[in-house]
């Protein structure tokens, strides 16, 4: 009977040990692509990794875009900050490093050169602040003006404006041929009437205003050039009619999917949706035209990508950065480029193999261009933008007239200065 | 002995024990802390906290967005009470008249059904419905020849915070006219054939004895909705994104939520929440005086 006993003892010792040697370490991974391609990408990789490393469980949780904004500054807040995480680049990155939670990927880089060479350098640069690099970019995007060209050149538009006055001309012709609105925005979101306001306001004011009135502790928003923007982007509204307001951008990207809508201002990253749609017409881009009075460089595209970043509270920090280095490789790249249709920026990700031939001309769109312009609202504090956006609507509506809206500007950049200098 | 009676007299604190403990921890607990970050200015992204004093409360009333949300609050109390509270009674009162008692459970199924729907999907089939190029609401009109009333709805500061307005009125009447239902279900048969025998006419006996008798239910529905009306946070939210087009459809609790969790004024959000609270404590106090209720 002792023996059996001392047997079983023996057997549930060795079956412990053997549960304690096959304990997983654990990496949580939070992202914001619940919904499809991307979302069957991220589990694809994750359970690729989890075969590769038996001996790490990866836990991963998404939310949808706002919703990711709001846990994300909480969870890094907390003392529950994911190992690794998806972040937008610039001020957005800069909140979450404020925080100090956020790994300095210097030592990682500086260790593994061919890493940090895969990178496009021009894309890293939104998420190094005061040298110290925190994240690293998976997707690069950029903003453009995508155009139906059966419709456009129906209406007898031959030739793509090279200014604000040319494209102004361009809309008022297609209107003319009884195509309306010959543009539209979905107004009802507020981030994409930033994202013609970020544009509009870089390629009209002189970049040294922009970068003293962006800095938090100096920004006044006094300078006339924000009015004379402004007019600007309402005379665009007036070409949008009087549903954009109560359109969100999804709704007017279909319109232009179903090749109802001649002009619309898209993401390259969006142009999987016209690939996916099948549609029946022709299509091109060009980028947003110059004004011939303006002081910004008219080579930039807006746009900025969104990459990784890892806690520097991580308990497993080898098995975190072996996931990240994993999630940012060439091949993971490639993939997303393949399943998704959206570019990376990942050298070489892109390529006749895996990439329809806009999605390869959009890369050399990003590469080519002079510079990129930050996401308006990514670009200034979101008090500020928020005044400009909602704002807008209320011009839109006309509710507000652009003096009061910068009025609302003017008061929100002196909340923020005097914040930032507390 | 004395043990035995001392811990009979316990015995019902350990039943209560766990009701308070609850109601303290998230009830009581995150009022007053809420109180409390009022005072303070404070980011998400940081646990450090700033004392301000009453400058968030100074804040308040300059914000000139607050004004047009406690506007659109009390716009939504009024339409409430009056189609959730009093059509909702109507209905209910229709329905258990005799003369509808063979479809009545139809109508009552049908009405009460958009109750069972979450707000999320209502509101989503509603930015359907209101959808100004292909939405069915515009395309009924133009089809019923009143084109010229077409417009986008939603996206007109004009008429945006109404359309709001309409998808919570046709998403809640149904679960106040089941709980008038219940109410006149409770009333003694013997009032209704009293003031039959009387000569009452229909729309009498509704006054002078379904009313009365539903005093108590008229109360609770219209304390529910009114304070439900200044807490309106999903509707606003989802159909207009966030109170557009520009402020103007915003609530008291859309304005506090951009303001905390968009705009990250943490502190400034914890000011709204506590006007929020006091608006609703002070309208159920208002409402409990005005009907005395409980002296039946």
């Amino acid at each position: 009977m002792r023996k059996k006993f001392s047997a079983f003892l023996f057997v549930l010792l060795v079956a412990a040990s053997l549960v304690g040697a096959q304990q997983k370490v654990t990496i949580k991974f939070f992202h914001r692509w619940p919904m499809e391609p991307r979302f069957s990408f991220f589990n694809q990789v994750v359970a690729e990794f989890e075969k590769q490393n038996p001996d790490i469980k990866i836990e991963m949780d998404s939310v949808v875009n706002d919703a990711y904004k709001e846990k994300i500054r909480v969870l890094v807040s907390s003392n529950n900050v994911p190992d690794v995480f998806i972040s937008w680049s610039d001020t957005f990155a800069y909140n979450l490093v404020k925080s100090g939670r956020v790994k300095v990927l210097n030592d990682m880089l500086a260790k593994d050169k061919a890493f940090a060479d895969s990178f496009i350098a021009s894309q890293v640069k939104p998420f190094t602040f005061d040298g110290k690099t925190y994240g690293m970019p998976l997707t690069i995007d950029g903003k453009v003006f995508v155009y139906n060209k059966d419709l456009v050149s129906r209406a007898g538009v031959t030739t793509m404006p090279k200014t604000f006055d040319d494209l102004l001309a361009m809309l008022q012709k297609i209107r003319g041929a009884g195509m309306n609105p010959p543009l539209l925005e979905g107004l009802a979101d507020a981030w994409a009437i930033s994202h013609y306001q970020g544009t509009m306001l870089q390629r009209y004011m002189p970049a040294e205003v922009l970068a003293k009135d962006y800095a938090e502790a100096t920004g006044e928003f006094t300078n006339p050039g924000y009015k004379v923007v402004l007019e600007r982007f309402q005379k665009l509204v007036d070409f949008m009619g009087p549903n954009a307001t109560s359109l969100t951008h999804t709704e007017a990207r279909n319109l232009f999917l179903a090749g109802r809508l001649p002009v619309i201002y898209l993401q390259l990253a969006e142009f999987a949706f016209i690939k996916a749609a099948n549609v029946k017409f022709e299509w091109d881009y060009f980028n947003f035209p110059a004004f011939a009075d303006g002081r910004g460089d008219p080579g930039t595209l807006t746009g900025a990508p969104e990459g990784f970043m890892m806690s520097n509270t991580s308990k497993n920090p080898e098995a975190a950065e072996k996931f990240y280095k994993f999630l940012l490789s060439r091949e993971n790249a490639a993939k997303f480029v393949k399943d998704v249709g959206a570019p990376v920026a990942i050298k070489g990700a892109v390529n006749a193999t895996n990439a329809y031939p806009a999605l390869i001309e959009a890369v050399n769109l990003i590469n080519s261009v002079t510079g990129s312009t930050p996401w308006f609202d990514n670009a200034v504090n979101i008090k500020v933008a928020d005044a400009f956006m909602r704002g807008s609507q209320a011009v839109a509506t006309k509710d507000k007239t652009i003096d009061q809206v910068l009025r609302d500007v003017q008061n929100a950049a002196k909340i923020v200065a005097s914040e930032a200098k507390k | 002995m004395a043990s035995k009676r001392t811990l009979k007299t316990l015995e019902p604190l350990g039943f209560i024990f766990p009701g308070v403990a609850i109601l303290l921890i998230f009830v009581y607990y995150p009022l007053i802390q809420n109180f409390i970050n009022s005072f303070f200015r404070f980011s998400a992204f940081s646990p450090s906290k700033i004392y301000v004093g009453f400058d968030n409360f100074k804040m308040l009333f300059q914000d000139s967005v607050v004004l047009t949300a406690i506007r659109n609050n009390v716009r939504y109390a009024i339409v409430s009470v009056l189609i959730q509270v009093c059509f909702g009674l109507v209905l209910a009162s229709i329905l258990e008249d005799k003369a509808f008692s063979k479809v009545a459970i139809i109508f009552r199924t049908t009405f009460f059904l958009p109750v069972l729907i979450s707000v999320t999907v209502v509101c989503l089939l509603f930015s359907f419905v209101y959808n100004p190029m292909d939405g069915l609401l515009n395309r009924f009109l133009e089809l019923a020849g009143l084109g010229s009333l077409a417009r986008p709805w939603l996206g007109s500061s004009k008429t945006a915070i109404w359309a709001t307005i309409a998808v919570s009125q046709w998403h809640s009447t149904g679960y106040i006219m089941m709980l008038f239902i219940v109410a006149i279900q409770k009333i003694p048969e013997e009032l209704y054939e009293a003031a039959e025998i009387d000569g009452a006419s229909k729309v009498r006996r509704f006054f002078m004895v379904t009313l009365p008798q539903v005093k108590e239910m008229f109360f609770v529905t219209s304390v529910v909705t009114v304070t439900g009306s200044f807490m309106v946070f999903n509707e606003p939210y989802i159909l207009t994104r966030g109170g557009g087009p520009g402020t103007s459809s915003t609530t008291l609790a859309v304005h506090m939520y951009q303001s905390g969790f968009f705009k990250d004024m943490m502190g400034y959000a914890s000011t709204l929440a506590v006007i929020i609270f006091l608006i609703s404590a002070a309208l159920a106090v208002v409402q409990l005086t005005a009907f005395k209720t409980g002296e039946d």
